[in-house]
């Protein structure tokens, strides 16, 4: 099941770099649709996953290999689901040198590809999310949950990236400070219910950046941890 | 009998299968570390290895893959605990009856540019395996699954540095033939054999019969035995296992005998049962004798340029005679030296030199600088250019990839310190035909020289076809007999050595008129006797015209496709461009429309009539602070006002060259030193700020991303800097961002703190003691302006 990316949502991107949407003027639009068409033919998405039996715990979520998942906010976020899958997806490391090398030249542009990736990588996780439920046929899933969200420690990275062999099987690392490098890179948990949930919205309402985010401001938001 | 001896036997070589597979079939969990099975499952293994020997495995890798420092801390353990007792189970399993390998597995964290691990780092950890391996008595090593040619050559290094152990190495490809970072099978295999590699490979990640193609690709380029050892099939993104049976592995490896492949073996998803009928298959079969002769060639780590057409080699990359080149070498701006880079590579140029010599700084220091830069945004490979063997060993050092070395001379001094490095590190030469006594005059004494430098340079083991000579361009109106003899010495050295050719042309021409002309001209009968890397401006059209001609008139550019794409929408490159064919515009309109192409040229034009720094205050600055307000009320956006600023640089720019030469004129308002702290590597946004600031006047001394406290201190105290602006992304980086901020209250410097990054708040800009917070570029600028004020002062050099 490869995933391949044909077309970026340009609103999503433009959001990102800090112009609504219906405000972009025409410039700014074609710079967006530029970049992206630069970005397409760049783009190696790969990820790779793997499904868990999973437990309510005081400090947590258990995962059934034993690694605990901490805090409140994945554990109210996961209430009622039995399994989650654990999926890790990256644009791989072209992207970052297509991004490192623009920068040079313009810095404009660099911004703008910058932004169709992070768009990119939000549509591949869409993709994966498409392709994960086709797997548990009549179950209800929350929304993706990333370390960083919430009171979810980013220093998981590196338990998580291990748990999926990234490293080997689709090249994604996290750095000593868990950075994941690819840059452009997502881990996520997303939940598996029998039972239908209640409908929960992504919200900018735990994020400790809320109150300075470039991506509330102008309408959107980051999608990414 | 040892590795090598094994090498030289004919008949394949049989390594062992998976090992992480069979650990989880005898009962591994998921959250068990596969690491630690020799001290917490060591029947398993010494099972496992023995199955092995049995099934036929020469040669069986012992349970290391992941035992390097970094991974191990996780597990809080370090690698003495681990790989003596993973190698003793692996011997003891072996018996005499197979040799043992210490698995050399990636750190698992991300070498620079696309990472934040230094190499010497990366070579460092390397090295303590190798050395518990020797002390645990291992007979070579396997440097395997690598993404990374750049982490490969530290661990080839840490081998080579710690002992003589044979070493084998093998990269992990997808199936467009790269690895996940980009590295293809030519690039690999040119670098590794020249570092000295015992064997080279491919393995993991893709099915016995996705291998032919790798391996055709390898043999064109190494002539060291090819160790091949795919998993079984191709893997299910689930994790729940591979996709062809034992058999068709089997009979899918065998077919590899026909391309010459030499050592085979399994990795994930194989077991004892593939390498058993691995045997049987490929014992029906004989190798093939394949004759290989790799051509000259050089590369960087994802690309390979073959020395088989006329090569242009960049000459940009170098202060001599280049005012804002030294300029920028003397504020450390290596994002000057990108864009000279990209601009010489976008004209054409297939390998870049670099010369970074300044008498007034540290060159060695700058020469890996610029080379970890360049080879953060540029594929093309680069030429080394030092005189100072220091500079060279440095540089050659953090390349990725097989390098030119810039250059050696027939001078003994010079041969005997250059062509170790030369040889070590694996890269081509250029032998320049002179030696202490100069330049001969006569074609027969540079041929003299460079047959001398061909045979030291064959006598340290460097190949003839990594031996270049330069037979030297002397300036024609000083020496008028100078073009002859140089044409005729290289022709002689073409003949004669069978040698590939250097040469810098742009030298002949100095002190005459119409230099251009003579310049293409004399390229154009150097390339008809025989230059195959002029060193040259590809910049410069007239130059790049004369090669493509002559690629088209030899009949290299087959079809003419080349020139045609180059020339046939275009007018002929002779004709003069109309100037000042465009309307005049306001400068201040062309800032806020951030219109880059047309600011310069208007700037110029503003500059025959207002002086220079009225141009920065009453036009320049007054435009970006229109652009800055409509962005604060939510008009224009940060791509426009990047834009704008881009814009203003250009006319920036025109000013600064107006400006050189005028002294007690600075178009500077002050330095602010930037950093993306240690830790992260989110530096887009500081890049960003870097635009503004220095477009508002403000001289940046850009530290990049990862940066330690105290090379802030450093850069603040080295340019009396007023002003820091330290950026993160990540809330697991503040910390750093706190422990920067506190060293420089701790040293006392007179600077004011600046924050800024995506997760970052005033009120915790406020509690790590950061006198600013400012929540975007534009903020940057304003607390610039409050800090340092609007005038030049003239305390800032």
């Amino acid at each position: 099941m490869p995933i391949s990316v044909t077309q970026l949502n340009i609103d999503e991107a433009l959001r990102y770099m800090g112009c609504p949407p219906e405000k972009a003027d025409p410039a700014t639009r074609e710079l967006a649709e530029h970049c992206a068409a630069e970005l397409l033919p760049v783009l190696r998405p790969r990820w790779a996953y793997r499904v868990f039996q999973i437990s309510q715990e005081r400090a947590g979520v258990r995962l059934d290999c034993g690694l605990l998942l901490p805090g409140d906010d994945l554990k109210a976020h996961l209430e009622g689901c039995t399994q989650a899958v654990l999926f890790c997806a990256t644009l791989g490391a072209g992207t970052d040198a297509l991004i490192r090398r623009t920068e040079c030249l313009d810095m404009s542009r660099a911004l703008a590809l910058d932004c169709c990736a992070s768009a990119a990588v939000e549509g591949v996780c869409d993709q994966i999310e498409g392709e994960l439920s086709g797997k548990f046929p009549g179950c209800f899933f929350p929304f993706r949950y990333s370390p960083g969200y919430g009171d979810l420690p980013v220093s998981l990275q590196n338990q998580l990236l291990d748990l999926l062999d990234a490293p080997r099987r689709v090249g994604l690392t996290a750095s000593s400070s868990h950075i994941l490098l690819p840059r452009k890179s997502v881990t996520a948990v997303l939940g598996v219910s029998r039972r239908e949930l209640p409908s929960r919205v992504r919200s900018c309402l735990s994020c400790p950046a809320r109150e300075n985010c470039q991506y509330r401001k102008s309408g959107g938001h980051c999608g990414i941890s | 009998m040892e590795f090598r001896e094994l090498l030289g036997r004919p008949g394949p070589i049989l390594l062992d299968g998976g090992l992480g597979t069979m650990l989880q079939a005898r009962g591994l969990t998921m959250g068990e570390h596969p690491e630690l099975a020799a001290l917490e499952h060591p029947d398993w293994l010494l099972d496992i290895h023995r199955a092995y020997v049995e099934a036929g495995s020469q040669i069986l890798c012992a349970n290391t893959f992941g035992a390097n420092r970094e991974k191990l801390a996780r597990m809080e353990t370090a690698p003495a605990g681990v790989i003596g007792p993973s190698i003793a189970l692996a011997k003891q399993a072996a018996a005499g009856r197979a040799l043992v390998a210490l698995d050399l597995g990636p750190v698992g964290q991300l070498l620079e540019p696309t990472g934040s691990l230094d190499f010497e780092a990366a070579v460092d950890i390397f090295k303590e395996e190798v050395s518990l391996a020797v002390q645990a008595g291992a007979d070579l090593v396997m440097v395997e699954t690598m993404t990374d040619l750049q982490e490969c050559r530290a661990a080839l290094l840490a081998v080579k540095e710690t002992c003589d152990l044979p070493v084998m190495v093998t990269m992990t490809y997808e199936e467009r033939g790269r690895t996940f970072l980009g590295c293809d099978p030519a690039s690999a295999a040119l670098t590794l054999e020249g570092m000295g590699a015992d064997a080279v490979g491919v393995n993991c990640s893709l099915g016995p019969r996705e291998m032919a193609p790798l391996v055709r690709e390898l043999i064109n380029w190494t002539t060291l035995p090819i160790a091949i050892i795919p998993n079984a099939g191709l893997p299910d993104p689930g994790g729940a296992g591979y996709d062809i049976t034992a058999d068709e592995f089997a009979e899918a490896m065998a077919d590899l005998t026909e391309l010459g492949v030499k050592l085979y073996g399994g990795c994930c998803g194989t077991t004892p049962e593939y390498i058993a009928k691995l045997k049987a298959a490929l014992s029906a079969r004989t190798i093939r004798e394949i004759p290989r002769r790799v051509p000259a060639a050089v590369c960087s780590g994802s690309c390979t340029v073959p020395i088989d057409r006329v090569r242009m080699i960049g000459e940009r990359i170098n202060p001599t005679g280049k005012k804002a080149m030294k300029e920028a070498l003397r504020r450390g701006d290596v994002d000057y030296m990108l864009g000279q880079a990209l601009a010489q590579t976008q004209a054409g140029a297939d390998i870049l030199d670099v010369n970074v010599g300044l008498p007034e700084i540290d060159e060695a220091a700058m020469m890996v600088r610029v080379v970890k830069a360049l080879q953060g945004v540029t594929d093309a490979p680069l030429q080394l250019d030092s005189t100072v063997p220091e500079v060279l060993d440095r540089a050659l050092r953090v390349y990725c990839g097989k390098a030119i070395v810039n250059s050696v001379n027939g001078d003994e001094e010079s041969l005997e310190t250059i062509l170790p490095l030369v040889k070590k590190y694996g890269a081509a030469v250029v032998g320049l035909t002179l030696d202490r006594r100069g330049v001969p005059q006569s074609a027969e004494q540079r041929v003299e020289i460079a047959r001398r430098i061909l045979e030291r340079a064959l006598s340290y083991g460097i190949r003839r076809e990594d031996v270049y000579i330069d037979c030297l361009t002397l300036t024609v109106s000083a020496e008028p007999e100078g073009a002859v003899q140089t044409l005729e010495a290289m022709a002689q050295v073409k003949a004669e050595l069978g040698l590939k050719t250097v040469l810098g042309v742009s030298n002949i021409s100095f002190g005459l008129p119409a230099r251009p002309l003579v310049n293409q001209n004399f390229l154009t009968m150097a390339l008809t006797r025989g230059l195959d890397l002029p060193i040259l401006n590809p910049n410069a059209e007239p130059m790049m015209a004369a090669v493509r001609s002559y690629h088209l008139l030899m009949h290299v550019d087959q079809d003419a496709r080349e020139f045609i794409a180059a020339y046939g929408n275009a007018p002929a490159p002779a004709v003069a461009v109309p100037a000042g064919a465009q309307p005049v515009q306001d400068l201040g309109q062309l800032v806020e429309a951030g219109l880059r192409g047309e600011a310069g040229p208007a700037a110029r034009r503003l500059l025959e009539t207002v002086p220079p720094m009225e141009v920065v205050d009453r036009v320049l600055i007054p435009a970006l602070d229109r652009v800055g307000a409509a962005f604060e009320e939510g008009r224009v956006f940060l791509p426009q006002l990047i834009q704008a600023a881009g814009a203003a640089q250009a006319a920036f720019q025109v000013i600064r060259e107006h400006m050189s030469g005028q002294p007690g004129q600075s178009d500077s308002k002050g330095t602010v030193v930037l950093a993306t702290v240690k830790g992260d590597v989110h530096d887009i946004g500081k890049n960003i700020v870097k635009v503004l600031l220095e477009n508002y006047g403000y001289t940046v001394a850009d530290l990049g991303k990862d940066v330690d406290p105290a090379a802030v201190a450093q850069a603040v105290r080295t340019h009396r800097a007023p002003l820091v602006g330290l950026s993160a992304l990540m809330t697991t980086t503040l910390k750093s961002m706190e422990e920067t901020v506190a060293l420089l209250h701790q040293e006392g410097l007179p600077c004011k703190t600046v924050v800024g990054g995506a997760v970052l708040t005033a009120e915790y800009a406020r509690s790590i003691g950061a006198d600013f917070y400012a929540r975007d570029a534009k903020e940057t600028v304003d607390v610039a302006r409050q800090v340092i004020g609007e005038s030049s002062p003239d305390t800032v050099s």
